[in-house]
């Protein structure tokens, strides 16, 4: 068989699966939007009503813009913070040596736990009675014992944010980790011997090579964030009240829970466009190297 | 102001500090979570550290009414499967992908590589409308379509950055000899890719495993995985902490086991080549 | 300008010696080349200089100043590197201007001296491109122009010239030669290029697993070695070595006598010996008229000299000639060994007899 036809056939069972897998529902999920309709009735889906429910979630739903707003600070403080904590650790672990190899090899662990299990977990660490960090800040900051955490709207908001900082540091890490790596040592070596003390040669040589490195981990730190549910669901199921009700658990909420099929996939087709924004600027990223 | 010799060393010394304590954050969580399964409850309630261990708690989620084992039989089904399917079909994609040029295949490629990022919330309803209709809510065969869907982007990059990586003389001479091409796919790239299809094929397996919002949505009690199994013991709030840690040591353990020995391919799956 | 000193100086990694106790003192203003095979020590040792890695043992100084505990920046040198090692981020100018500006020089004076670099090495016109738009040519005048726009004690240089194709190797030598010549700056050299070595150094020192086993002017080092490895290293096409042994002043190899020794040579026998003899010292004439008689095996013109190649038995020897010699494959011809140019190693130590 010639080439030519050959490398569509290769080609056409993935292309397949994609498309029927992927983005059928995506379609699919827009015509729901357009139709209201409730799951229990008989009759769903009930009508076609345009972009309704688009405008409904704008002008009418204050949960609506209550996520957003929760999404939208989850995902800034994570992204920042993970971004800093891991680029510091990355530092730390770069330079190579028996004990660092060890180490990054140990930061595998905690990335093999899913968001779920990680929301469980921070769940029965931060629980008022026996959990493991309401002891040990307890003991560290007084008063502090007397939080029940995941019951104030405000601390229930950090304890999420500190569970899945702690769940993508050590991915986040080796990424960087990497960045650093193929930085030219020579580079650096030039700069000490110009006559950089340690700071200026991160300042001017190291970090505006890790620039391309450091983009790629942001975008991919934001897209995950704002897709975040298991850790939510897991956590806190969004409460208490809505305080943490991620976009992904307010979509989850209306489609599953009120049976608002049709509204719940506008929601959700609102939150795919701040996606294809961040995807188009990864995919430059991912093209740029190839 | 100390010596340079000396001043280096209590730099090292203070960076190893700060290592030491970074691992500690890090795994002190996960060692506490595998200390609880072993505790009975009165123990956990009491923050012991020491303790006397217990396996009771594997014995209890075993049996009725949590049944880890049906549980654990699924996911393993359902991971397996998807693995079996997404990695023959990505890596014939794949290597299209790297040896040919198609029309559109960057556009291909992006899409494929969207799919990734595509909020699964988004996605999960127009599934579950239509596997009600087509009768395959809470069954085995429905979550592995819907993992085909997540893993599938995932395998087709990573096996490409594979193959992209093996050179092309090897095949080239084989085709001047007089191989077909499907010829020098089997003999010539299907062993050399072959550590990179493992490394895929582990990836996948530990993505589909971990698999929660599909699980939760489409199984209701024939089809229920593993991490859904974490969630009814949510249900019960409180009581049983010591249960949930050993379920999650049951999910964990196997995957610490597969991340090990594909850690060096880790980056680069994740990232889908963006970063090497 | 400062002189260099290594006073038994060692690194190790465990049980490896990359530099074994080595001792050199280089003088102010000297061209010193470290000149080796891959593995010899000579970029370690030279790191080691820089400040790059800390000696296991011994000290190192500069200027009669001890260094060890100094780091890089606070030896007052400048370094070359084997990939030039330019910010990829900066300008020509950027790169140049570094130097002088992370060390606080103010910055009405950190123009003009850049420019008067970049001149120095033809690269005026190129000061606001970015390294990736350069030729490797180019780049390396700019790691050059990093390295002179202070005037540092000390110059090193890590196979500045190796990444560079065969002409342009040639020219730059040319181009280096002069600048130092015009720099008066202390330089230590590193390269794996015998040629380089002969061409650029004051003073060569021949370094083998870890340790100087010559050190001399490339005169010396070319006309008088001291071991078997040194005779080898230098000279291209290399130096022909057969090994044999000598009795009552004739020397034999397994295939049976050889050549008769003249009365200067340094032994009258020797059990295992190696000879050694350069192309160049050996002639071509009539079978029957030199020292030797063979059959050609191989005739190179290399248009401005003639290689013929002889078999003995498992040997070879090449002798040059100038470019008129006409001779052909399986041509039986005669080869003369000028007597004054033989060498005599001890075969086991390698070492040179005298």
């Amino acid at each position: 068989m010639r080439d030519r036809t050959l490398k569509y056939l290769l080609v056409a069972p993935a292309v397949f699966v994609v498309g029927a897998t992927a983005v059928w529902p995506l379609a699919e999920s827009l015509r729901l939007s357009m139709h209201a309709g409730r799951l229990s009735r008989p009759d769903f889906p009930q009508g076609f009503v345009g972009a309704e429910q688009y405008a409904w979630a704008f002008l009418e739903q204050p949960a609506f813009w209550n996520s957003v707003g929760v999404t939208a600070a989850f995902t800034f403080v994570t992204v920042a913070l993970t971004t800093l904590l891991a680029l510091c650790f990355a530092l730390l672990l770069a330079r190579g040596g028996r004990f660092r190899s060890g180490v990054q090899s140990l930061l595998i662990l905690p990335f093999a736990m899913s968001p779920a299990l990680i929301g469980v977990s921070f769940r029965f660490m931060f629980n008022p009675e026996f959990g493991l960090f309401d002891a040990f800040l307890g003991r560290l900051i007084p008063g502090a014992a007397d939080i029940n955490w995941l019951a104030d709207p405000t601390m229930a908001f950090w304890v999420v944010v500190i569970a899945d900082v702690w769940g993508w540091i050590p991915f986040l890490t080796l990424v960087l980790i990497g960045g650093l790596a193929s930085i030219p040592r020579e580079t650096q070596e030039a700069a000490e011997i110009d006559g950089a003390p340690a700071w200026k040669v991160f300042r001017d040589v190291t970090l505006p090579q890790l620039l391309p490195v450091l983009a790629v981990v942001i975008i991919l730190k934001a897209i995950f964030s704002l897709k975040t549910f298991d850790l939510v669901f897991m956590l806190t199921n969004g409460g208490p009240g809505d305080a943490t009700q991620t976009l992904s658990h307010y979509v989850y909420f209306n489609g599953f829970k009120y049976a608002e099929f049709g509204y719940a996939s506008a929601v959700a087709w609102l939150m795919v466009i701040p996606m294809m924004v961040l995807t188009y600027f990864y995919a430059r990223f991912v093209f740029d190297r190839a | 102001m100390i010596g340079g010799r000396a001043r280096r060393r209590l730099l090292e010394a203070g960076q190893v500090v700060a290592i030491l304590a970074f691992i500690a954050i890090m795994l002190v969580p996960i060692l506490w979570i595998a200390l609880a399964a072993f505790k009975r409850h009165v123990d956990v309630y009491q923050l012991k550290l020491v303790f006397t261990p217990t396996f009771e708690n594997f014995a209890r989620v075993f049996a009725e009414p949590y049944d880890l084992g049906t549980k654990l039989f699924n996911s393993t089904i359902v991971a397996t499967v998807t693995v079996l399917i997404a990695i023959p079909i990505a890596t014939a994609a794949a290597y299209a992908f790297s040896r040919f040029r198609l029309r559109g295949q960057t556009l291909l490629l992006v899409v494929i590589l969207a799919t990734q990022f595509v909020p699964a919330v988004v996605i999960v309803l127009p599934f579950f409308l239509m596997f009600r209709d087509l009768g395959l809510l809470d069954t085995l065969t429905g979550l592995v379509i819907v993992n085909l869907a997540i893993v599938m982007p995932f395998a087709v990059w990573m096996i490409k950055g594979f193959i992209d990586g093996i050179p092309v003389d090897t095949e080239e001479a084989a085709l001047v000899d007089g191989s077909s091409r499907l010829q020098v796919i089997r003999n010539i790239v299907l062993p050399m890719a072959a550590p990179g299809l493992v490394t895929a094929g582990i990836f996948c397996f530990i993505i589909a495993w971990n698999e929660f919002l599909f699980a939760l949505i489409l199984t209701s009690r024939e089809a229920v995985t593993l991490p859904i199994g974490l969630a009814l013991f949510k249900a019960e709030e409180g009581d049983l902490w010591n249960l949930m840690a050993a379920a999650g040591i049951i999910i964990m353990v196997p995957m610490f086991v597969l991340a090990l020995l594909i850690r060096r391919h880790f980056v680069q799956g994740m990232t889908m080549g963006a970063v090497r | 300008m400062a002189s260099v000193s290594l006073r038994g100086v060692t690194k190790a990694w465990g049980a490896v010696k990359g530099v074994d106790d080595q001792s050199l003192e280089i003088a102010d203003r000297e061209f010193l080349v470290l000149l080796g095979p891959s593995g010899c020590g000579k970029t370690t040792t030279m790191r080691m200089i820089a400040g790059l890695e800390e000696p296991s043992a011994g000290d190192i100084l500069i200027g009669e100043r001890r260094v060890n505990d100094d780091l890089p920046k606070d030896r007052d040198i400048a370094m070359v590197f084997q990939n030039y090692g330019l910010y990829p981020h900066m300008t020509v100018r950027g790169n140049i201007a570094y130097p002088l500006k992370v060390r606080g020089t103010p910055t009405a004076d950190i123009a003009p001296r850049v420019d008067a670099a970049a001149a120095q090495v033809e690269l005026t016109a190129l000061l606001d491109r970015k390294p990736k738009e350069l030729s490797g040519g180019q780049r390396q005048r700019v790691a050059l122009a990093r390295a002179i726009v202070r005037t540092p004690k000390v110059f090193l240089m890590d196979e500045p010239l190796s990444n560079l194709d065969a002409k342009l190797r040639v020219s730059m030598r040319a181009e280096l030669k002069n600048l130092s010549h015009r720099l008066q700056v202390t330089t230590v050299y590193v390269t794996h290029d015998q040629i380089e070595a002969m061409t650029l150094a004051d003073r060569v020192a021949v370094m083998s697993e870890g340790r100087i086993v010559q050190l001399g002017s490339p005169e010396r080092i070319y006309n008088d070695p001291e071991t078997l490895f040194v005779a080898s290293f230098i000279g291209s096409p290399a130096m022909n070595l057969v090994a044999g042994r000598i009795v009552d002043g004739v020397f034999s190899t397994t295939e049976g006598p050889l050549l008769t020794l003249p009365p200067s040579a340094p032994v009258r026998a020797h059990d295992q010996v190696v000879l050694g003899v350069r192309p160049e010292d050996i002639g071509v004439v009539a079978p029957g008229d030199g020292d030797i008689d063979a059959t050609v095996f191989a005739v190179e013109n290399t248009g401005d000299s003639v290689l013929t190649t002889i078999r003995l038995g498992a040997e070879t020897l090449v002798a040059r000639s100038d470019r008129y010699l006409k001779t052909v494959i399986d041509e039986r011809i005669g080869l003369r060994c000028s007597p004054d140019h033989l060498y005599l190693f001890d075969g086991p130590g390698g070492k040179r007899l005298r």
